[in-house]
């Protein structure tokens, strides 16, 4: 209690100098703790990413090449170009003829039957399915929405009076619940409400903004679709033409409205862990053939997506072991530094009848002190700037993967909008990177001010032990 | 003097054929060299010689700041010559008390606080004991109360130098060292530190001061001399060695 006592006066009375070491070490231990809490948030960040990406194996018709709507029936390679991730390059939306007992060819589009997701769905390691046939509305009664190029654009004088009519697209889905769940990540129900579960077969539709705003349609209204009346059951936006130009069905129901008993055009499989995902694609290609499916996993989104936060997260790591070497440095030349200063100081004291552990001690618990200070107010620095650091560290933030796209320009009925392939929506993760600084940075901060002073006894130990008072004080 | 004699003549301190040298480069420098002397009790001892003569060095083996290479030092009746650890700590702290030429006060505690630093190492004194004992001594050394508060850089030389007497008090040593105490003080004030010195020394206080000023001397009751590490001479007091 008495050193204590000492060491606070000592720091106290000499106020300059202690300013200037919890300044320089404030910075340095501040530096340290944001970059444990942006590596923090970043791997955080990445499993949440793996855990939302890298988790669902999507399966489609061979020759479908990966995510996105397919056309079933157009004509000639997809005139796909705007849209879809990269993962999904509208290529030929023109299947294998087989025959095989997993896929039918109608139209010379394959599609995957239900006996394909039978059997993929007692693969091991696959914890569930939604399945999706998708189609463009073709009857009289709705019209699309439309859109008109800028008036600099080189398609201006080619389009229509009105503009260019976006093709209505339909998908049908067991899994209506979450349209989300269909990759559109913005989506947001402005009026009434998505499927019910028990609503499997009911003649209800989610539509878009754009097509209820062309076809003046609200909640409740009803229209026809080949002949059947479907009743309006919720509108919704993603904020794009192109994706409010949709509606959404229960599966059965549009089997049964485009005649595609059986049918499945893309199946998301969701696999129980991240780990399992390459084994289980594997087994799906094994048990359909790769001549009947193809079978994308999300690993390469993933790494797109994560390869920037990974080489953050690196960055931070080398920042964050930087900090802490540099703070350790900082603090071991301060304290050597000013040891030497003190020499006489320490001489008068071990002259007076002082132990060396009794100056040890003081030097020690002064540098404590220091390294505290320090360590609180680079805790404190650390909630404002780690957002900051981490926005900085991320190349590029803004980084879309996946999500709506555009269809395809004037490829006619093969243009497609394009979902994101998988499950969960992909997009723009890296902006979401959330660096949520926790009380538990004191804590650090903490351990890493009292390493440090650890860390800083060895020399004011060694130096004392071998400061002799004759010597000191002889050359006054 | 035989050793039997030294025993028997046991004053504050007995150093018998005390050698202390170092080395300066490939030279050796026989700061002391074979000293042999009898310190009285309860008197100021004046310990005389031009620079470089070991007056310091032999100040700091009494004090135990340094060690001999041989001979015994006997201080209080206590052999100190193989101090080390804590006795040789419990000796600086309770034995001797230091007055330096250049002061050497605390520079960021105040007057007050410099002398209560040794009864804080000593530990014995609560915080109020310790402060009205300080008061005390530095009026006794008479800094103006006004001035107990004040740090050393806000005091005159004169002023530090009573600080650091009253602070070599502080826990009631037999032996006062001091080395040069009015080397950097005018006459006047140097002269006043000196009869304070005076008056420091009797009872069981034995007052030690290294000097090379005559005046100083003239006031002491014993003078030793010394040259290149040796006494050539005594002046006052028992005969010595």
């Amino acid at each position: 209690m008495k050193t204590l006592r000492w060491a606070a006066r000592a720091l106290w009375r000499a106020p300059l100098r202690a300013a200037l070491l919890v300044g320089v070490l404030g910075v340095s231990i501040g530096l340290a703790l944001i970059m444990i809490t942006v590596d923090g948030a970043f791997d955080e960040r990445l499993e949440e990413i793996q855990s939302e990406v890298g988790t669902t194996v999507t399966v489609q018709p061979a020759g479908s090449f990966g995510g996105g709507f397919i056309i079933r029936g157009s004509f000639g390679p997809g005139g796909g170009g705007a849209g879809g991730g990269p993962n999904a390059p509208n290529g030929p939306n023109v299947g294998d003829a087989t025959d095989d007992a997993d896929t039918d060819v109608d139209d010379g589009q394959a599609t995957l039957t239900d006996e394909a997701v039978e059997a993929i769905a007692s693969i091991e390691h696959v914890a569930g399915y939604t399945r999706t046939i998708t189609e463009q509305y073709s009857g009289d009664e709705l019209t699309g929405g439309t859109i008109e190029p800028p008036a600099d654009s080189p398609f201006a004088g080619n389009l229509p009076a009105g503009g260019f009519q976006i093709p209505i697209l339909v998908t049908g889905t067991d899994n209506p619940t979450a349209l989300s769940s269909l990759g559109v990540e913005n989506v947001e129900i402005t009026s009434g409400r998505t499927f019910e579960s028990d609503e499997g077969e009911a003649n209800v539709a989610v539509i878009g903004a754009s097509l209820a705003e062309a076809n003046g349609l609200v909640v409740g209204d009803t229209f026809e679709v080949n002949e059947a009346e479907v009743e309006v059951v919720g509108i919704f936006t993603t904020g794009t033409r192109f994706g409010d130009n949709a509606m959404f069905l229960p599966l059965d129901t549009a089997r049964a409205l485009f005649d595609r008993e059986g049918e499945v055009d893309a199946i998301s499989v969701r696999v129980d862990t991240a780990e399992n995902v390459s084994a289980t694609a594997d087994a799906i290609r094994e048990t359909l053939g790769e001549d009947v499916a193809d079978v994308t996993t999300q690993e390469a989104t993933f790494d797109a997506i994560s390869a920037p936060l990974a080489d953050a997260a690196d960055s931070s790591r080398i920042g964050m072991i930087a900090a802490l070497i540099a703070s350790a440095a900082i603090i071991l030349f301060s304290v050597a530094i000013v040891a030497r200063q003190r020499i006489k100081e320490i001489g008068i004291l071990k002259a007076l009848g002082a132990s060396n552990w009794q100056v040890v001690g003081q030097m020690t618990l002064e540098t404590a002190f220091v390294a505290i200070i320090a360590a609180v107010i680079g805790a404190l620095a650390t909630f404002p700037m780690a957002q900051t650091v981490a926005d900085g560290l991320v190349s590029d933030p803004t980084i879309q993967v996946g999500g709506f796209g555009a269809p395809g320009g004037g490829g006619g009925r093969g243009g497609g909008v394009v979902l994101d392939a998988g499950d969960g929506p992909v997009g723009n993760l890296l902006g979401e990177v959330d660096v949520a600084v926790s009380p538990e940075i004191f804590g650090y901060a903490l351990a890493i001010a009292l390493g440090l002073a650890l860390v800083a006894t060895v020399i004011p130990a060694w130096y004392v032990g071998r400061v002799k008072p004759a010597e000191v004080l002889r050359y006054e | 003097m035989s050793n039997a004699a030294i025993a028997t003549n046991a004053g504050a301190a007995v150093l018998e054929d005390v050698v202390k040298h170092f080395k300066s480069g490939s030279d050796t420098v026989r700061a002391v060299d074979g000293v042999s002397v009898a310190i009285p009790r309860g008197k100021l001892v004046a310990l005389k010689g031009p620079s470089g003569c070991g007056k310091s060095t032999l100040l700091n083996l009494l004090g135990a700041l340094d060690r001999p290479d041989s001979g015994s030092i006997t201080v209080d009746g206590a052999d100190i010559t193989g101090l080390s650890g804590a006795a040789e700590v419990a000796y600086r702290r309770d034995k001797v008390g230091f007055v330096f030429q250049m002061f050497n006060l605390m520079p960021y505690l105040s007057a007050i606080e410099n002398v209560t630093l040794p009864m804080e190492l000593r530990g014995e004194l609560n915080a109020q004991g310790r402060w009205t004992l300080a008061e005390s001594l530095l009026e006794r050394v008479k800094l103006a109360p006004d001035h107990h508060r004040r740090r050393p850089s806000r005091l005159s030389g004169g002023e530090q130098q009573r600080v650091a007497i009253a602070r070599a008090l502080a826990n009631d040593p037999p032996l006062i060292l001091a080395d040069e105490p009015t080397a950097n003080l005018d006459s006047t004030t140097g002269e006043q530190i000196v009869r304070l010195l005076r008056s420091l020394a009797s009872g069981d206080r034995t007052v030690l001061i290294a000097t090379h000023d005559t005046v100083i001397a003239r006031q002491a009751d014993l003078v030793i001399t010394m040259r290149d590490g040796k006494l050539v001479g005594r002046d006052g007091g028992s005969p010595g060695s």
